[in-house]
């Protein structure tokens, strides 16, 4: 039992980390009041520019930070045109999204021929966290150690976020641009900047959580995030719009993963099926959520 | 009589500041273009001249453009259907997908029963994705679940099952490529313009279209639509069905997308290859968002659309670009066109979204 539970407990981590994290930045535009579905694409921007910068520069520091950049220039060009050119955010995010999976097929064709999968022999091995005093704890040593940055950032990153969110003007006033913005206005401020700032955010946070996927892989795929930005907007509204409920809905998403990979490997489920869980899954979140909040409003 | 002419005057100006918006749009794609081809190609004056020409150079690629255009024009009505209504159907790939499936499927199946059974297959198609699309306005009615996610979602679930379908239990075994068999050549539709691609689908684009614009402007039940979609708390207030007006469109929206697969299976493709309908749906947005939902403006602009398809297309084959560009250049006109600040001086603001 241990022996198999360990390893899917210790995946289950790996794989809740980019849904984490995405889900920290869209919390920042879901407090905000804009939906900002293109985790996405600005997931796959981070992922490929991580990657390719990488590559050239042949520092993986550099290649993070240029990661970030891409997607957060790609932030910015959503949120100037949702906020100051008027734009349906939905659409903006779509097409930001459809933008992106262009964009890297043609860029992966003209730097590398190839649209398909391209590895990179140079990237080094994302160092993991071993610390022998708390490896000795059983279960838990297990669960915590030996991961990558990515990991152990995300959490702090969570904190940092808990804090923003309800300890700082600006958080306070971030979350009242979403519940209600003429309360910014009458105070002279602009929910537009700070919806903005929301959406950087999540472009710094989402670039973070591709650059996990490709530099722990060594290798960019095709797509490779594979409707892992919607699974984060999930996150969201399973974890309540709360830090500590991205936590938990995260784990549960990351256990699921991990156990439908073992799943996969196990038993004979054609690969198409495992790709539609993401969307199943949000389906049925939004369905419930709105079933929740008719039931609520009309019980208040 | 003075009234008269000031409203004549004012759907001038509306119309005026309309093309000024769809003109500012057309240019951005122009100049993604340009810069596109100076910045990826060897040969961009070479890659230019096969993206802006390339599709008049014989009747084959003007044809074929044409083409095209035809489930985007059956798509951009499906869309401006349901926006009309205030519903947003976002569910389109899924829903031109599924209605090409089965389509090319059942067709197979009621080959017997000669063009009864072709008419019989295409009326399941346009049910199945009539039905997927519904599913969305069901939930919007009883709910009040956000049509835009779910169609959304229910869509990208369809593709990946079909995409299993197509590649497992229905796939023909005598070919390379990864499709369904083809359908019985008397079912295929006649070609118009030889040798290029372009049928008779085309017509029936046609009369969809006119048929749609007199459902919403000719109809009781397009005016009640129109009512709900401008606002919807007055439409009710006047005695009409809400679960109504949130279904139907829907469904209807659907099926004109599943009429989308279908003809194209029937017109173009002859059988349903995995993923030869990806984008369509799409696209089909970007048209009814640029032509503001207008039926009769459908027309044009998914020409315009087909134009960018095929000039990528074009490029593609006698330039050093790939065709991924044109998703590029689309993505960059779905950025903007539900801009209003690009649309200013439009005296009508955002009530159509």
């Amino acid at each position: 039992m241990m022996q198999t539970l360990g390893p899917i407990l210790n995946s289950a981590v790996v794989i809740m980390t980019p849904l984490l994290l995405a889900a920290t930045g869209g919390l920042f535009t879901e407090l905000s009041g804009m939906l900002n579905i293109a985790l996405e694409g600005l997931m796959l921007i981070g992922a490929f520019g991580a990657i390719v910068f990488t590559h050239y520069s042949g520092s993986m520091f550099i290649g993070i930070l240029a990661g970030i950049l891409c997607s957060m220039l790609l932030a910015s060009l959503i949120a100037t045109v949702s906020l100051y050119l008027k734009a349906n955010v939905f659409i903006t995010g779509l097409a930001a999204n459809l933008l992106v999976s262009g964009l890297t097929v043609v860029l992966s064709f003209k730097l590398f021929g190839n649209k398909g999968v391209v590895s990179f022999v140079n990237i080094p091995q994302l160092p993991l966290l071993h610390l022998r005093w708390i490896e000795k704890i059983p279960v838990i040593g297990n669960l915590l150690m030996g991961h990558n940055g990515f990991v152990y950032f995300s959490w702090l990153l969570l904190l940092l976020c808990n804090f923003v969110l309800y300890r700082t003007p600006f958080g306070l006033r971030l979350q009242a641009s979403g519940l209600h913005d003429q309360v910014l206005v009458s105070l002279g401020l602009r929910p537009a900047h700070y919806r903005f700032i929301a959406f950087l955010v999540s472009g710094f946070t989402c670039a973070l959580s591709g650059a996990q996927l490709t530099l722990n892989l060594g290798a960019y795929v095709p797509n490779i995030t594979a409707g892992k930005g919607w699974i984060a907007l999930v996150v969201i509204f399973l974890g309540q719009k709360r830090p500590f409920g991205l936590l938990v809905a995260a784990c549960i998403f990351g256990l699921a993963d991990a156990f439908s990979n073992f799943a996969q490997g196990s038993w004979d489920i054609p690969a198409d099926f495992i790709l539609a869980i993401p969307y199943i899954l949000t389906l049925v979140a939004i369905i419930g959520v709105s079933i929740y909040t008719k039931r609520k409003s009309r019980i208040g | 009589m003075m009234i008269r002419v000031e409203r004549k005057q004012r759907k001038t100006i509306t119309a005026l500041s309309d093309s000024i918006g769809v003109m500012i749009i057309v240019c951005i794609a122009c100049a993604s273009i340009v810069l596109l081809a100076l910045l990826l190609s060897n040969d961009p004056l070479k890659t230019l001249k096969y993206f802006f020409f390339g599709s008049f150079q014989s009747m084959y690629y003007l044809g074929n453009m044409i083409n095209s255009a035809i489930p985007l024009i059956f798509g951009g009505l499906g869309v401006s259907l349901a926006m009309k209504a205030g519903l947003f159907n976002l569910g389109g790939e899924g829903q031109v997908y599924a209605g090409a499936f089965v389509a090319s499927i059942l067709v197979l199946v009621m080959a017997p029963f000669g063009i009864v059974g072709a008419i019989l297959a295409l009326l399941a198609a346009i049910g199945v994705s009539s039905l997927l699309a519904g599913i969305s306005g069901m939930l919007k009615a009883a709910w009040n679940t956000n049509e835009l996610i779910t169609s959304f979602l229910v869509s990208n679930i369809v593709l990946l099952v079909v995409n299993y379908l197509i590649a497992g239990p229905f796939k023909d075994p005598n070919t390379n490529l990864i499709a369904t068999r083809r359908i019985p050549p008397q079912f295929m539709l006649p070609k118009i313009m030889p040798p290029s691609n372009l049928s008779t689908a085309l017509y029936f684009a046609i009369i969809a279209v006119m048929l749609v614009q007199i459902f919403l402007y000719r109809t009781k039940s397009g005016y009640e639509l129109r009512m709900y979609g401008l606002n919807s708390t007055f439409a009710i207030y006047g005695g009409i069905s809400r679960s109504r007006y949130q279904i139907g469109p829907m469904m209807l929206s659907g099926s004109l997308y599943g009429l989308a697969g279908a003809l194209a299976i029937y017109g173009t493709y002859f059988t349903s290859i995995k993923e030869f309908s990806s984008g369509m749906g799409w696209n089909a947005i970007a048209v009814a968002l640029i032509a503001r939902f207008r039926p009769m403006a459908i027309i044009p602009a998914a020409l315009f659309f087909a134009y960018i398809e095929s000039g990528a297309r074009n490029a593609m084959l006698h330039s050093d670009v790939t065709y991924e560009i044109s998703s590029i250049v689309q993505a960059v006109v779905f950025l903007f066109v539900t801009s209003t600040v690009l649309q200013k001086g439009s005296i009508r603001t955002r009530r159509n979204l």
